[in-house]
C-alpha cells in the first residue's frame, strides 16, 4: 500500500519537477538573451534574474491557478512557470504595441492580469501593503485563494515592509511573504542592510518565519507549500527568507565589480540550475540527454520568440496618454492636441 | 425623497451608510473609525450596523491604510479609507502617487483602482501645525487623481456618493472647520452631485470670486455683509476643474479674485489664474488677485491671522474693482 502511494506520487512528481526545471532553463536562456540584446542596443534596460530561478519556481510550484502574486521586477522565472507567455515578457521589455502596458513602463515591469500577476512597480516594497489589501479581499469574499508577495532583502528596511507584515498578521490574512534574499540591494550587502537574519523579523509580528534554501527548487517548493497551505487553511501569514544569490548585476546599468568579488559563476556548483540538474539525475527523473533537449528547446524558443517580438512596431503615440483616468480629462485632451 | 436637517458630519455619515447598504464592495478602514466612530464621528454607528469585516479599525499606519485600500480596490472592492488628519497623510504619499494614481496607466488599463480616500483638512479648529494643513496642491499635481472638496453638507454627501461610484481614485478633502458649522436639509437617500462641476453659489456682475472648501462661507459672508455685486464660484472639484464655469463667469465680470486657505506659492490659485489668462486675457479689466494663507506653517494661538478673512478679501475685491 505504502509502496503503491510512493509510486503514484513519483509518477506525478516527475513531470512536475521536469516542468519546473524547464521553466528555470527557459528563464535563464531568456535572461542571457535580453542582457546580450541590451549590450547590442536592441533593448533599453533590464534587471537580470539569474540566480533566483529555483526560489521563484519553487514558490510557483506551490501555487494554484487562481492564487495572486504581488511581485517585483525580478520575477520572470515565476511568471514563466505560472504560464505567462514568454511573449508577454519580451513585449514588455521591448515596450512594443503588443505589450500589456502599451510600452509605458521601463523594462522589467510586467503585468499579467490573466495569470493573476499584479503589475510591477519600481518603489521597493510598496507592493506589500497592496498584497495585504488583496489578501483581505480574498478573505472577505471567503475564497480559498492566497496571495504571495515577493521582494528583495533591501525591502526589509522599508516602512512598507513593516506595514504589510503587521497588517497581514493583525488581520490574519492568507498572505505569504517571500523575501528573495539574493544578498545584495544594488551595492549594499544584506549584512549591512540588517543585523539580524531576515526570518527572525517574523517573530516581531507573531507570525512564523522560515529560512529556505532558495538555490534548491525542491526544498524551496516544500517550504513554500507548507506556508501556502497554512495561509489557505486560515492560519495566517508566513515570512519566508529564501536564500539565493543575484548572479548578475542589479541592472544592465550596474557594474558589480565596484562593490563585490564573490560572484557565483554560471555552471558552478552553486548555480541553482546545476543544483537542479543534479537533483533530477539523482532521483532518476532525467538523464543528460533529456536535460540537453530541454536546454536546446529553450534556446530555440527564446530565439524565435525574441526575433518575432522585435518586429512588432511601437505603440501608437496616443496610447502614451490614455488610461490615466477611465476617461481622458479635458486638460490632458488639450495637452495631447498640442503634442501630437 | 425624505430629507433631514444635517451638518456635514451627519451628511457624510448618511452617505457612507447609503453606499454600504446597497453595495457590499464598500469597505471602510482607518484609525479609530470603528468602535470610536472616527475622531470627528463621520463613521459613527457604522461598525455596529455593518460589522467588523466592513468597518476596519486599523493599526496606526497611514502607508498601510492607503496601501491596503489600493490592494482591495485592485481586487474588486470599493474601499473608502480615512486618514485621520490630512497632515498625517505624507507617509502614505508614495502609495498615493506611485501606486494609487498609476495603477490603471501602468497596467495598460488591465487593473483599476476605484476608491475614495477621505481626509479632514484645513485650519480653524486650533490644531496648530499638524492638525490644520491644506495640502490640496500636492494631490492636484499628480496625474491620475481626482481631487474633490465640498463646502456644505448637501454637496458633501452628493459628491461622496459620486466619488465612490466612479472608476478612478478620488482624494476627498473634508474642510473640518465646516464639519459642524452649519446645517442644511439633506436627502436621506442616495443622490449625486457631479464631479468636475463648479457651482455658482452667488450671482453677480462686477467681480468673480473663485474659491472652494472652508473659504466658501467666509467669502459669501463678506459679499453679503458688504453688499458686493460679486459672483461667487465654489469649485467643488479641483481636478478636473470646471473651466467652463470659470471662463463663463470671467467673461461676464472681467475681474477675478481667488481665495483659498492653502499657502500662496504653488497653491491651486496660481493654476486657476494661469488658466484664465491663457484662455481669456482679453476679458480681463484688472490683474487677477489671490487671497491665500501665507507661506508659513499654521500657528496655534494666532490662527486667525493665518486664515484669509473678510478684511483681506474685501481689500482684494476693492483693488480689482478700482483697476481701469
Amino acid at each position: 500500500m505504502e509502496q503503491q502511494q510512493k509510486k503514484e506520487s513519483k509518477q506525478s512528481e516527475k513531470p512536475q519537477y521536469i516542468r519546473a526545471y524547464a521553466a528555470m532553463v527557459l528563464s535563464r536562456t531568456l535572461d542571457k538573451k535580453i542582457v546580450s540584446a541590451q549590450r547590442q542596443g536592441r533593448v533599453g534596460f533590464y534587471t537580470p534574474t539569474m540566480g533566483q530561478e529555483a526560489l521563484q519556481v519553487g514558490v510557483s510550484m506551490a501555487l494554484e491557478k487562481e492564487d495572486l502574486v504581488y511581485g517585483y521586477y525580478r520575477d520572470v522565472p515565476m511568471m514563466l512557470h505560472r504560464g505567462v507567455p514568454i511573449e508577454t515578457i519580451i513585449n514588455q521589455i521591448m515596450g512594443n504595441s503588443a505589450d500589456t502596458a502599451k510600452g509605458r513602463q521601463m523594462p522589467s515591469h510586467y503585468t499579467s492580469k490573466a495569470l493573476h500577476f499584479m503589475s510591477v512597480q519600481s518603489p521597493v516594497a510598496s507592493n506589500l501593503p497592496l498584497a495585504a489589501g488583496a489578501a483581505y479581499a480574498i478573505k472577505y469574499r471567503q475564497k480559498k485563494n492566497v496571495v504571495v508577495t515577493t521582494f528583495g532583502d533591501g525591502a526589509t528596511s522599508t516602512p512598507d515592509f513593516h506595514a504589510g507584515m503587521n497588517l497581514a498578521a493583525v488581520f490574519k490574512l492568507p498572505l505569504v511573504f517571500v523575501c528573495e534574499n539574493n544578498g545584495w540591494a544594488i551595492s549594499l550587502p544584506v549584512e549591512r542592510q540588517t543585523p539580524v537574519e531576515i526570518s527572525l523579523k517574523a517573530s516581531a509580528y507573531g507570525m512564523p518565519g522560515v529560512k529556505a534554501d532558495g538555490m534548491n527548487f525542491i526544498e524551496m517548493y516544500k517550504v513554500a507549500r507548507a506556508a501556502i497551505q497554512d495561509a489557505r487553511a486560515g492560519k495566517g501569514p508566513t515570512l519566508i527568507d529564501a536564500l539565493s544569490y543575484r548572479m548578475g548585476p542589479h541592472s544592465t546599468s550596474d557594474d558589480p565589480t565596484k562593490y563585490r568579488k564573490d560572484d557565483v559563476k554560471e555552471g558552478s556548483e552553486k548555480d541553482p540550475l546545476v543544483i537542479g540538474e543534479k537533483l533530477l539525475v539523482s532521483m532518476d527523473y532525467a538523464d543528460d540527454k533529456l536535460l540537453e533537449k530541454i536546454r536546446n528547446e529553450a534556446v530555440k524558443t527564446v530565439d524565435e520568440k525574441f526575433d518575432a517580438c522585435e518586429k512588432i512596431p511601437p505603440p501608437e503615440p496616443i496610447t502614451a496618454f490614455q488610461d490615466v483616468y477611465k476617461n481622458m480629462t479635458w486638460m490632458l485632451e488639450e495637452e495631447v492636441k498640442d503634442i501630437l | 425623497m425624505t430629507s433631514k436637517t444635517m451638518n456635514m458630519v451627519q451628511a457624510l455619515n448618511s452617505g457612507l451608510d447609503n453606499l454600504m447598504a446597497v453595495d457590499d464592495r464598500i469597505i471602510l478602514l482607518g484609525e479609530d473609525i470603528g468602535t470610536d466612530g472616527g475622531v470627528f464621528r463621520v463613521t459613527d454607528g457604522l461598525l455596529s450596523k455593518y460589522g467588523p469585516e466592513r468597518v476596519l479599525d486599523t493599526p496606526l499606519v497611514e502607508v498601510g491604510i492607503v496601501g491596503m485600500a489600493i490592494g482591495m480596490a485592485v481586487q474588486g472592492l470599493r474601499p473608502i479609507p480615512e486618514i485621520q488628519f490630512q497632515d498625517f497623510i505624507y507617509t502614505a504619499m508614495d502609495q498615493i502617487i506611485n501606486q494609487m494614481a498609476k495603477i490603471r496607466y501602468r497596467s495598460g488599463g488591465e487593473y483599476e483602482c476605484p476608491m475614495v480616500l477621505r481626509t479632514p483638512y484645513g485650519a480653524g479648529v486650533k490644531g496648530g501645525l499638524y492638525h490644520s494643513q491644506s495640502g490640496e496642491s500636492y494631490f492636484a499635481h499628480t496625474a491620475g487623481l481626482t481631487v474633490v472638496t465640498p463646502s456644505n453638507p448637501y454637496d458633501a454627501k452628493g459628491l461622496l456618493i459620486s466619488a465612490s461610484q466612479g472608476e478612478d481614485p478620488v482624494i476627498f478633502l473634508e474642510p473640518k472647520r465646516l464639519y459642524r458649522a452649519s446645517k442644511q436639509e439633506v436627502p436621506e437617500d442616495i443622490y449625486k452631485i457631479p464631479i468636475g462641476k463648479a457651482e455658482v453659489v452667488q450671482s453677480g456682475d462686477d467681480v468673480t470670486i473663485i474659491t472652494y472648501g472652508a473659504m466658501v462661507p467666509t467669502v459669501l459672508d463678506t459679499v453679503k455683509k458688504n453688499n458686493l455685486n460679486a459672483e461667487v464660484l465654489d469649485l467643488r472639484t479641483l481636478v478636473p476643474v470646471d473651466k467652463d464655469a470659470i471662463m463663463h463667469s470671467v467673461q461676464k465680470t472681467g475681474r477675478v479674485v481667488i481665495v483659498h486657505e492653502a499657502p500662496r506659492t504653488g497653491g491651486f490659485g496660481g493654476e486657476i489664474s494661469a488658466m484664465i489668462t491663457e484662455r481669456g486675457i482679453d476679458f480681463l479689466y484688472a490683474p487677477i488677485l489671490r487671497v491665500t494663507g501665507p507661506d508659513s506653517p499654521i500657528p496655534y494661538r494666532m490662527e486667525e491671522y493665518y486664515i484669509p478673512n473678510e478684511r483681506r478679501i474685501l481689500n482684494a475685491v476693492r483693488k480689482v474693482l478700482e483697476s481701469a
